[in-house]
């Protein structure tokens, strides 16, 4: 079941679930980068405020997604890291180098608005 | 009695450490008769016993508690004699525990009174056997291997819950002692005071988090003027703790470091890689003011942007 | 002292179905919900660990008492290759920044106890305990 990524503007919105397997986060990229290219996207916001569980292999996967898109001229933010989660990650030594972070949505569109420094009108 | 371990199989085991066994029961069922005909004045000798003692004035000043006590004392003067000792029995010694710790009587004061009805018990037994002394003898022998086991369960619940207490106030204390001060929307300072260890850490770094996400803070000072020492350890928790909270989107910036503590921590190669420090708290709120100045949360309606002269459609 | 079925390891999905049990047994057990995030986090760890090196393994949840403690224990099996040099293995690789390091370390940081044993070739064995506070 993939993931839906949504266009907000210049940006793309996905909301990650808990329970994504392995197939699941390689369809994630794929699908990313191939939006991302096709609507010049400026940034892709990536909310993860229902992940219970960020372990090695994810934040991996998450921060590999965001220095590809990177590539393809996107920044990434990824918002609603739960206290518990931040915390395990922490312990684990595991950071996002390559994204932004936010507390919450609205904070990661701001975040991103930030980032790549211009008005992204709302289409 | 989960909590206190207190299994069917730990029962058993308790019960083989006072050496009670179905030999015991036997002769303790002998016993039935002479302890249920005298059952009232044998729990009166307990309870009179503790009405003389000061320690005991807590559970003499509540009736209703008092009432409770004497039926459960009664009920499990019957049940010492029935010869069943299992979690049913238990469980009926645990209520009557938890009655003692509700009126906050001790383990010497309760072990006093209960030699007395003992001794009570004991005579009522002898007198009863004037014909076989011997053998009332060693059913009364038998007996006491069940006081043995009571006791025992008795005073372990009553350190358990005193325990449980003491551990619950340990930890109110500890986290009445981080307090989190908002200073303006979406900053926020922590004064850290007292040595840092593990479990401290943890706390702190909990209680910053659920700041950052209850305050929706994008912003914390943590001062740690008043931590007395500053290892590796701690800078490493220190580091876990700012790394986590810019996770959650929040900048953390340490102040209060003393050049004591920057030489220590240079001495002995403690990483404070990633970790934001400036000399004093003041200084500290300028740093984060000035980085959140490009960050401040964006209002909500429209779009938004910051240093940017030309407006959209 | 309950126990339930092994979990087999064999796909990337049972990973996930590891973590959902050991969640669902901690919480019952009391565990804070950040230690249900350590437990989760160090069982994907653990979990992917025999995925990657061993190929498939097991995972038995267990809860454990000792008065006034309660603990969740958790058991990982697997058959081969094994570890050559468990001391090596259990050097933290996270901080080089290569990322790949294997999952051991960072397991054992989340959790209270940690022991290993393993040879080569018969297979790994992983035991590790949290306590509630």
């Amino acid at each position: 079941m993939a993931v839906p990524i949504l266009k907000q503007g210049g940006y793309l919105f996905v909301a990650i679930q808990d329970e994504l397997t392995d197939a699941g986060w390689r369809d994630l990229r794929t699908d990313l980068l191939e939006r991302a290219g096709k609507h010049r996207s400026r940034g892709v916001l990536i909310d993860v405020s229902t992940m219970e569980v960020m372990d090695s292999f994810a934040s991996r996967m998450l921060d590999g997604i965001a220095r590809m898109l990177r590539f393809r001229g996107a920044e990434t933010v990824v918002s609603g890291l739960q206290p518990e989660v931040a915390f395990a990650m922490a312990q684990l030594g595991l950071s996002l180098p390559n994204t932004g972070t936010a507390l919450d949505t609205d904070d990661g569109f701001a975040e991103l608005r930030r980032r790549t420094g211009t008005v992204v009108n709302a289409h | 009695m989960r909590d206190m371990g207190l299994t069917a199989q730990n029962i058993e085991h308790r019960k083989t450490i006072v050496g009670l066994g179905p030999d015991d029961s036997k002769r303790i069922g002998q016993l039935g008769e002479v302890v249920q005909t005298n059952v009232e004045r044998l729990t009166a000798t307990f309870f009179d016993h503790l009405a003389g003692l000061d320690e005991a004035r807590v559970l003499f000043g509540n009736s209703e508690l008092l009432k409770r006590a004497r039926v459960l004392k009664g009920a499990h003067l019957s049940e010492m004699v029935r010869g069943e000792y299992g979690p049913q029995y238990v469980e009926q010694r645990l209520k009557l525990a938890m009655l003692y710790t509700q009126v906050g009587l001790d383990a010497h004061v309760f072990l006093g009174a209960f030699r007395h009805l003992l001794e009570a018990i004991g005579a009522c037994v002898m007198k009863n056997s004037e014909k076989d002394p011997m053998e009332g003898f060693e059913n009364f022998m038998s007996l006491q291997k069940v006081a043995y086991f009571d006791i025992a369960i008795i005073v372990d619940t009553l350190v358990f819950e005193r325990e449980r207490i003491i551990r619950q106030q340990q930890e109110a204390i500890r986290e009445l002692s981080t307090p989190v001060l908002q200073i303006r929307d979406q900053l926020l300072i922590i004064p850290v005071i007292g040595l840092v260890d593990t479990y401290r850490a943890r706390l702190l770094t909990e209680g910053l988090l659920n700041a950052i996400r209850e305050r929706r803070a994008k912003g914390v000072v943590m001062d740690i003027t008043g931590v007395p020492v500053v290892d590796s350890k701690v800078a490493n928790h220190l580091a876990q703790a700012c790394e986590a909270a810019r996770l959650m989107g929040a900048l953390v910036v340490l102040t209060g470091i003393s050049s004591e503590i920057a030489l220590t921590l240079v001495t002995i190669g403690a990483q404070l890689r990633g970790i934001r420090t400036v000399g004093d708290l003041q200084g500290g709120i300028e740093e984060i003011e000035r980085s959140l100045g490009g960050k401040a949360r964006a209002p909500s309606r429209g779009d938004s942007y910051e240093g940017d002269p030309s407006r959209g459609s | 002292m309950p126990t339930e079925a092994p979990i087999s390891i064999k796909h990337d999905a049972d990973i996930l179905a590891a973590r959902r049990a050991a969640r669902e047994m901690a919480a019952r057990l009391g565990f804070s919900s950040t230690d249900l995030a350590l437990i989760a986090t160090a069982i994907s760890e653990i979990a992917r660990n025999i995925l990657v090196y061993a190929g498939r393994g097991e995972i038995t949840l267990e809860e454990v008492s000792e008065p006034p403690r309660r603990g969740i224990v958790v058991i990982a099996r697997d058959s081969g290759p094994g570890i050559a040099d468990i001391e090596q293995a259990m050097q933290d690789g996270y901080s080089s920044g290569h990322g790949l390091g294997l999952g051991l370390p960072g397991a054992r940081r989340l959790m209270d106890d940690f022991s290993i044993e393993s040879n080569v070739p018969q297979g790994t064995t992983i035991v590790m305990k949290k306590w509630a506070r």
